[in-house]
């Protein structure tokens, strides 16, 4: 369950890493004062978000693999 | 477009593809090897890509055609090629006194994103007045600040040409107050002919060979 919820985290992370980079990208093709304003305020954004959300994926992961081996889940014998 | 761009460019390319990869495929991160794949695409890589896109912006914006990319901008490009010794950034311009392709940065080294605080915030505000607000006539665009003589010294304090030179040693002090900052290279009666915006429409023009 809790790999679950991991997974979908690191999904979007993904998605949001890829889109801020594509944002990038785009914005290197040009050499304006927009394609730095558009580089920091939605690529970088976008890609800081990605990294974010990946990094606490990881920080809930221990919290409940912590929590688990607290509380193993007692099985009928 | 210069290698150091495609090579970025192809970088983050990479990057993108492993990253939209483990989305994809999260379930790969269930393995030891996917963990370590899914770290360095969604934490590494992008955290490098970002660093390395963010200095290349840095340096595009130290380019003469980054400045004069904004049309208001225009005529002070244009100035470069004034065919007249005493517009002293034409001189500096077309005597290769300063890199042409740097040109604008290398005598306005404190405007917007390189200088304080106060300097990118100004940054931001011209792009915002650019788009949103209303663009003043040319002539119009003053500095902030006045003019430091810094600037000037960065590449003639210790010259021959300058320290000799007979105008500059006229008064004994000259030389000392214009280090100091408290006599302006631009005013008083000596290097006075700038952008001068306003004048280009009776102006000859320069053109380069190449």
């Amino acid at each position: 369950m809790a790999g679950n919820f991991i997974e979908r985290r690191i999904r979007w992370s993904g998605i949001l890493v890829g889109v801020g980079l594509i944002i990038q990208m785009l914005t290197l093709l040009w050499t304006h004062p927009l394609a730095f304003v558009a580089f920091l305020l939605i690529g970088c954004p976008l890609v800081a978000a990605g990294i974010l959300l990946y990094l606490y994926s990881l920080v809930a992961l221990s919290q409940a693999t912590e929590s688990t081996s607290e509380h193993p889940v007692q099985t009928p014998r | 477009m210069d290698r150091t761009s495609l090579i970025l460019i192809f970088f983050t390319a990479i990057v993108v593809v492993l990253a939209l990869l483990m989305s994809a495929r999260a379930e790969l991160t269930r393995a030891r090897g996917g963990k370590m794949l899914a770290f360095v695409a969604l934490c590494i890589l992008p955290a490098l890509a970002m660093w390395a896109g963010a200095n290349e912006h840095m340096e595009r914006s130290t380019r003469t055609q980054f400045c004069l990319s904004c049309h208001v901008m225009h005529d002070f490009g244009q100035s470069l090629y004034v065919d007249d010794k005493s517009y002293i950034p034409a001189v500096h311009f077309q005597n290769n006194r300063v890199p042409r392709d740097h040109a604008c940065f290398t005598c306005h080294t404190d405007y917007t994103m390189f200088g304080d605080y106060r300097a990118k915030w100004r940054g931001v505000h011209h792009v915002r007045v650019q788009y949103l607000g209303t663009v003043p006539k040319p002539a119009d665009i003053k500095l902030y600040t006045p003019y430091n003589n810094r600037e000037c010294l960065h590449c003639h304090a210790g010259a021959r040409s300058y320290e000799e030179a007979s105008h500059h040693l006229k008064d004994p002090n000259m030389l000392a107050l214009v280090a100091a900052n408290k006599l302006s290279c631009m005013s008083s009666d000596c290097h006075d002919i700038v952008h001068d915006v306003d004048t280009l429409k009776d102006a000859t023009f320069w053109k380069p060979s190449n």
